[in-house]
């Protein structure tokens, strides 16, 4: 639009020049009162050409007018038009001269061209025949009425003389109705020329232009058609007349029903009758939702004042993690009207709705029973007795944590070995220290042979293994043992296998004894129950780990198979040719005789420590380092029958009373436990095992608690070797 | 998880043929998650624990035969249907067919509830097993504010009120309520009906807020089931008491009803005989004009919404009822204890001051055969009447005090309700902090429970006020009239009467042991209490003594049993610990300061 508006009035200016002229209003020729005959004849043509040059450029104005489409437009094209009109004006006042009237009939006429003949001329007469103002002193009368006087006449002469003289004088026309003379423009000259020759008065106007065709030719040959109007427009629709039928039919009939107002269907008697509803769904069970808990004391509004939390009580649940801090903390509100509303209503209800339908619903068995009827039915303790509960003797003067202890078969003396190098011999009954040897060597294992007339002890030292002769008993037992203990050569070695020797058969003179020396440490010393035959054990041996030997023909030898796992234990059968080996994992039991694996126990723990055969040969336990303690029946299975977890910390050793009902075991944990385990002659009778005392009374030491655990061979009493440096017997 | 190869013949066993997971099930209903939630809440499909969870452990898993069920559901049908309607609706309005827009809307199928209803709860027993959920919702949207942005429209609001109350109207007239608890959350009430025992909490008649953390239309789904359960069980109720559901009232009334004065005093004109129904009705029509108040006072509401709950007025109006049938309820079906209950207030003429929370106690009040008027227009008598025993207050400021009533709080309405007799008022008068209110959800039975010391004081009061009624045989003329003293004395004999009482228990003890003892007698066995309590006072030490021992016991015990047993019984010796710590630290507290409190007098 702005763009069109400011090209508009460069393209209007030439038609403006011509626009006051035009505007001048119809100079009047018909009358001859004009002394200028020839001019005057000149002045009709031109007047006539004027006149119906003024109705065809209003003719061609309007349009043009209108093609500049809006008012508004019009209106700003109208200003600009004045501005270029002035200084047309300017142009004329410079060329011409004339004053003030010349400037003002261009004025009208700019006026008059802006759009409108509203703006009036200067007279005020209207279309009247001039002449009824012939004879008057004024032409007529201004906007306000005065009257315009008519300019005094020139002289013919004078007036012929300046019209000669001035040059222009041929384009200067007298307008009679304003009594005044105008000048002609170059343009409006150009325009009448163009008149003259009958040509459109303006020269940009294209009298042919091309020929746009607004009607679409598609199929017709004539823009209209002739066609009579078809009938079907003035005679009612059959269609709808049979579709109104239809309607009239259905609803007649009932099919179609009108829009009524909504009743809402309430409540009717849902459940009539109970008596006739419980038929079975098929459905799966139902489980109602639980109810919500019930609110307590605290959640009153006024509480007991016991109920309401302290300020630091209140602070440190801010310590606490968030799960365990309490949702809900007791106020109290001194009357009903200050209890505010409560802010978390719409939440806990919220999270309710959660629960009803987004939580599995489970029926659980709420156990609502004594605690106390969990624990299994047990024979009373008391029953049980006798067995060791109080400590009676400690025997005192080891220097070092006591590894291991050994009572001899008539139970009147017991061997110990410490780590500070020493083994003693006690009295049991007066706990007095009968003998002492120094080997030296921090003592692994002491062990007394179990026939009751030859007192030797095996002593496993480092890499060697002791044997001891105690000096106990009469003159003849001594001379045999003495005997048995001699060795011809110091060099005599084993003549087990071919290969090289593992053991070497030594004469101990410092302690009147054997020594069996080993190529790898010695843990564990074990006698046969004949006292000819003892085993050692070394967990890094391989292949050699576990050495039987034979005392009376200083004969050693290996066991013929192989041992998966690090040997810990081995143990004789107390009655038969079997051999128990426990590894780490499990324990393989050997047939001595048939030089077989009879069984293969699967433990299940970690790390065996130690093992120990009922005096009835088919049941053993198996301790270890993780505090668990296997009972096997090796009548029912190769996996434990009973797996007891007693201790915290590692088992150091399992025991079995030789004749008692009883087993032990002592831990680290300083503590050792006594056991009532009783094995029947019927075999559909499963052991009895029954947890009898827990015996305390060591302290601990680097780490270490009781060491050592062995049953008095004839009386239900237990000694213990502890690190704490001290053997303790417990009795009954 | 590793797949296993399933050959193409055989089927699934297991678990994986018993559960599907979510997701599947969606994916074989056909239908988004939003509507499979809103099914299983209406279904009241819950998600179920496999053995096994075979798709992994963060799933969520439900039977195949729930899935079976849903799938068949004609719900499931209807919301498809609705889901076609609503893109209808939506491209009229597009088109700007308001009229068939508005004609689609009518028409909108809507998902019919009761068959579902009668399907979960196939016996009455059972929708009123489950009825404390619905009765706590309804309650709670009766009292939230009608949002548009949060969907709660004014209707909802409305009907869940109407419903709330025609509940609380039954309640009221057949004297089923047992037990209220003002407590920080609200106020809970316990009815007793057809032997179940329905809990649900009302929220304080304050504005609730909805927090931006909930999500309303899970609610509104749970609601859509729960409006109409209520209405079927109150149509139920009403029915078994001869009333007509939904309240069919006057038209007089309900052209009444723009003026409520006007209403009540309708409702009391054509109660005359029964006061107490009248009463009844009365506080039905109050809370009504409280109702009306809280809308007033809601600012956000608008005129027109205000004109339509006018409008609504008079159709949930179920104090207008209370009048029509009342002499229907047969009184000797009652049990004992709802005669009991319909006893409590019997010769007692409350009135309510201004700030007591009306609304509930004109509920409470009359369920329990009291009688009740208020402050305000429409009350039945006024504050002048000289028949008014209590007068209920909750702020000290007083006009003038009648010297014919007590003035006490409003929790000792609630207290005498728990207790079942009437407290004696002296700690409950105004200007007084009154003593503590005390649950009556809790069961003292439990070993090691801590009892406070109120409620050993109820106790003895309601032993004292037994007696008052059932004399014991052989208790003397004293003894009678010692309980009455006790009532009249009230706390400040607490001390004797906890001494009286207990003598009297030594005295009930003895006089069984006499009886016993001639029974004894009687049938020839020589007279030899002695010898029996030496022999129990032996067995006592002798148990003192195995006591020690079984200590011992305890952890050779534990070394026999299996792991899982042993676990359970740890857990169970933690659980006990912990309520113990609890008690022990109430105990404490108690401790400490009844220690303030000597030293301070």
């Amino acid at each position: 639009m702005k763009g069109k508006k400011k090209t508009m009035p460069k393209n209007d200016l030439p038609e403006e020049a011509p626009i006051p002229f035009e505007k001048v209003p119809s100079p009047s020729v018909s009358d001859s009162d004009s002394d200028y005959e020839d001019s005057s004849a000149d002045d009709d043509e031109s007047s006539v050409s004027l006149d119906s040059l003024s109705e065809s450029e209003l003719e061609d104005a309007s349009p043009e007018n209108g093609s500049s489409s809006d008012l508004e437009a019009a209106e700003t094209e109208s200003l600009e038009a004045a501005e270029t009109e002035s200084s047309l004006d300017e142009d004329i006042v410079n060329g011409e001269g004339s004053g003030s009237e010349g400037s003002d009939l261009h004025q009208q006429g700019a006026e008059s061209d802006s759009s409108e003949d509203e703006v009036a001329p200067r007279n005020t007469i209207g279309d009247v025949p001039l002449k009824w103002y012939a004879d008057e002193p004024h032409i007529g009368y201004d906007i306000k009425g005065k009257k315009i006087k008519k300019k005094e006449k020139q002289d013919k002469l004078d007036s012929f003389l300046a019209n000669v003289d001035d040059s222009k004088n041929w384009r200067k026309i007298y307008d009679e109705y304003n009594d005044e003379v105008v000048e002609l423009t170059k343009d409006e000259i150009k325009l009448v020329r163009r008149l003259l020759k009958n040509q459109a008065p303006h020269s940009d106007f294209d009298p042919y232009p091309d020929y746009v065709d607004w009607y679409k030719w598609e199929d017709s040959k004539h823009p209209l058609s002739n066609a009579p109007e078809p009938k079907r427009r003035f005679i009612p629709s059959k269609w709808e007349a049979k579709k109104v039928v239809e309607y009239v039919r259905a609803i007649r009939k009932g099919t179609i029903t009108f829009d009524k107002p909504k009743e809402e269907d309430g409540p009717y008697l849902l459940w009539g009758d109970d008596s006739g509803s419980t038929e079975k769904s098929n459905h799966l069970a139902y489980i109602p939702a639980p109810k919500q808990k019930l609110p307590g004391h605290d959640e009153s509004y006024n509480p007991p004042l016991e109920y309401i939390p302290t300020q630091e009580e209140i602070n440190s649940y801010q310590l606490m993690f968030e799960e365990d801090r309490p949702k809900f903390i007791p106020k109290r509100f001194t009357s009903m009207r200050s209890i505010p509303a409560y802010e978390n209503a719409m939440k806990e209800s919220f999270e309710r709705c959660l629960d009803l339908y987004l939580c599995p619903r489970v029926r659980k068995k709420r156990l609502n029973i004594d605690p106390e009827a969990l624990k299994p039915k047990l024979p009373s303790r008391k029953e049980l007795k006798p067995y060791p509960t109080t400590c009676y003797i400690e025997y005192k003067g080891h220097e070092d944590a006591v590894t291991s202890i050994s009572v001899e078969a008539s139970g009147q003396w017991m061997a110990s070995g410490s780590s500070d190098g020493t083994v003693r011999v006690w009295e049991v009954e007066t706990g007095r220290c009968l003998r002492q040897w120094d080997v030296g060597e921090a003592v692994s294992c002491v062990s007394w042979n179990p026939l009751p007339d030859m007192h030797i002890l095996a002593v496993s030292v480092g890499q060697d293994v002791l044997l001891l002769n105690t000096c106990l008993g009469d003159e003849e037992l001594q001379n045999r043992i003495k005997e048995l203990l001699w060795i011809d050569s110091s060099t005599a070695s084993d003549d087990s296998g071919d290969k090289a020797p593992s053991v070497s058969w030594l004469k101990d003179d410092k302690h009147m004894g054997l020594r069996l020396r080993h190529f790898k440490t010695v843990t564990a010393v074990e006698w046969h129950r004949k006292g000819d035959y003892f085993s050692t054990v070394m967990p890094t041996g391989e292949s050699r780990a576990v050495l039987i030997h034979q005392l009376s023909k200083k004969l050693t030898q290996k066991l013929p198979f192989k041992l998966r796992g690090l040997a810990v234990r081995s143990t004789f059968h107390p009655s038969r040719s079997i051999f128990f080996v426990c590894t780490k994992k499990s324990v393989r039991v050997y047939d001595l005789l048939k030089t077989k694996v009879i069984k293969k126990l699967d433990t299940g723990l970690r790390e065996a420590s130690s093992i120990a055969v009922h005096p009835g040969g088919d049941n053993l336990i198996v301790g270890s380092k993780e505090g668990k303690m296997c009972w096997f029946d090796m009548d029912l299975s190769s996996k434990p029958y009973k797996i007891l977890k007693c201790h915290p910390k590692d088992i150091n050793n399992v025991i079995f009373h030789r004749s008692y009902p009883l087993f032990a075991s002592c831990s680290d944990d300083c503590t050792a436990y006594v056991f009532h385990g009783m094995v029947y002659s019927d075999l559909n009778q499963n052991p009895l095992i029954v947890p009898l005392e827990i015996l305390r009374g060591h302290t601990s030491s680097n780490g270490r608690g009781i060491l050592d655990c062995k049953f008095h061979p004839r009386q239900p009493w237990l000694f213990t070797a502890g690190a704490d440096k001290l053997i303790k017997l417990y009795c009954h | 998880m590793v797949k296993h190869y399933r050959p193409p013949g055989k089927k699934k066993e297991g678990n994986a043929a018993k559960f599907v997971i979510r997701s599947q099930a969606l994916k074989q209903l056909q239908i988004s998650l939003p509507l499979f939630r809103k099914l299983c809440i209406l279904k009241g499909v819950t998600p179920r624990e496999p053995k096994k969870k075979f798709k992994g452990t963060h799933q969520t898993y439900y039977h195949v035969k729930d899935i079976a069920f849903l799938h068949h559901e004609p719900l499931v049908e209807i919301h498809r249907a609705i889901r076609v309607h609503e893109r209808k609706i939506k491209k009229a309005e597009a088109k700007k067919n308001l009229e068939r827009a508005n004609r689609l809307r009518e028409k909108t199928p809507k998902p019919k509830i009761d068959r579902i209803i009668r399907q979960r709860y196939p016996r009455f027993v059972d929708a009123l097993g489950e009825l404390d959920d619905c009765l706590t919702m309804v309650h709670l949207f009766a009292a939230l504010p009608a949002s548009e942005s949060k969907k709660i429209d004014v209707e909802c609001v409305h009907k869940c009120r109407r419903l709330a109350h025609e509940w609380q109207a039954f309640i009221s007239r057949t004297h089923k309520l047992r037990k209220t608890f003002v407590s920080v959350k609200g106020i809970y009430y316990q009815a007793e009906v057809e032997g179940q025992m329905i809990t649900w909490l009302t929220p304080h008649s304050l504005q609730q807020v909805v927090t931006d953390d909930v999500d309303v239309v899970t609610m509104l789904n749970f609601l859509q089931l729960y409006e109409p359960l209520l209405s079927f069980v109150n149509f139920r109720l009403y029915h078994s008491i001869n009333l007509k559901y939904p309240p069919i009232l006057d038209p007089r009334l309900e052209a009444l009803a723009a003026d409520l004065y006007a209403l009540s005093r309708y409702v009391s004109a054509n109660t005359g005989p029964s006061v107490v129904n009248s009463e009844a009705s009365q506080a039905e029509s109050e809370q009504l004009e409280t109702k009306q108040k809280e809308a007033e006072t809601g600012k956000e509401k608008s005129e027109l919404r205000l004109a339509q709950l006018q409008h609504q007025l008079p159709s949930n109006e179920p104090g207008a009822l209370m009048h029509l049938v009342e002499e229907v309820t047969g009184e000797d079906e009652e049990d004992q204890n709802t005669k009991e209950c319909k006893k409590l207030f019997k010769n007692v003429k409350f009135f309510l001051s201004r700030e007591v929370p009306r609304e509930s106690l004109l509920f409470v009040i009359p369920a329990f055969g009291g009688i009740v008027s208020w402050e305000g227009e429409g009350a039945p008598f006024g504050e002048s009447d000289q028949s008014i025993t209590h007068q209920i207050v909750d702020r000290e400021t007083q006009g003038h005090r009648f010297l014919s009533r007590d003035y006490v709080q409003p929790q000792w309405v609630y207290d005498c309700v728990n207790a079942q007799i009437i407290l004696p008022t002296d700690n409950y008068l105004v200007g007084r902090i009154p003593p503590p209110h005390l649950s009556p959800f809790i069961n003292y039975d439990e070993e090691g429970a801590y009892i406070p010391d109120y409620a050993k004081t109820i106790k003895h009061l309601q032993a004292a006020a037994k007696k008052d009624v059932l004399p014991l045989p052989g208790v003397g003329n004293e003894d009678l009239e010692d309980p009455q003293n006790l009532l009249v004395e009230g706390i400040k004999g607490r001390a004797e009467a906890n001494d009286a009482a207990q003598r009297k228990q030594k005295m009930m003890i003895l006089e069984q042991q006499y009886h016993d003892d001639l029974k004894k007698e009687l049938k020839g066995v020589t007279y030899t209490s002695a010898d029996s309590k030496e022999t129990s006072g032996e067995v006592q030490t002798g148990e003192s003594v195995v006591h020690v021992e079984e200590n011992a016991d305890d952890d050779m015990g534990k070394l026999m049993m299996s792991r899982k047993k042993r676990k359970l019984l740890e857990a169970m010796h933690i659980s006990n610990k912990r309520k113990q710590a609890q008690s022990d630290l109430i105990k404490q507290r108690k401790k400490k300061i009844d220690e303030a409190k000597s030293q301070r007098s």
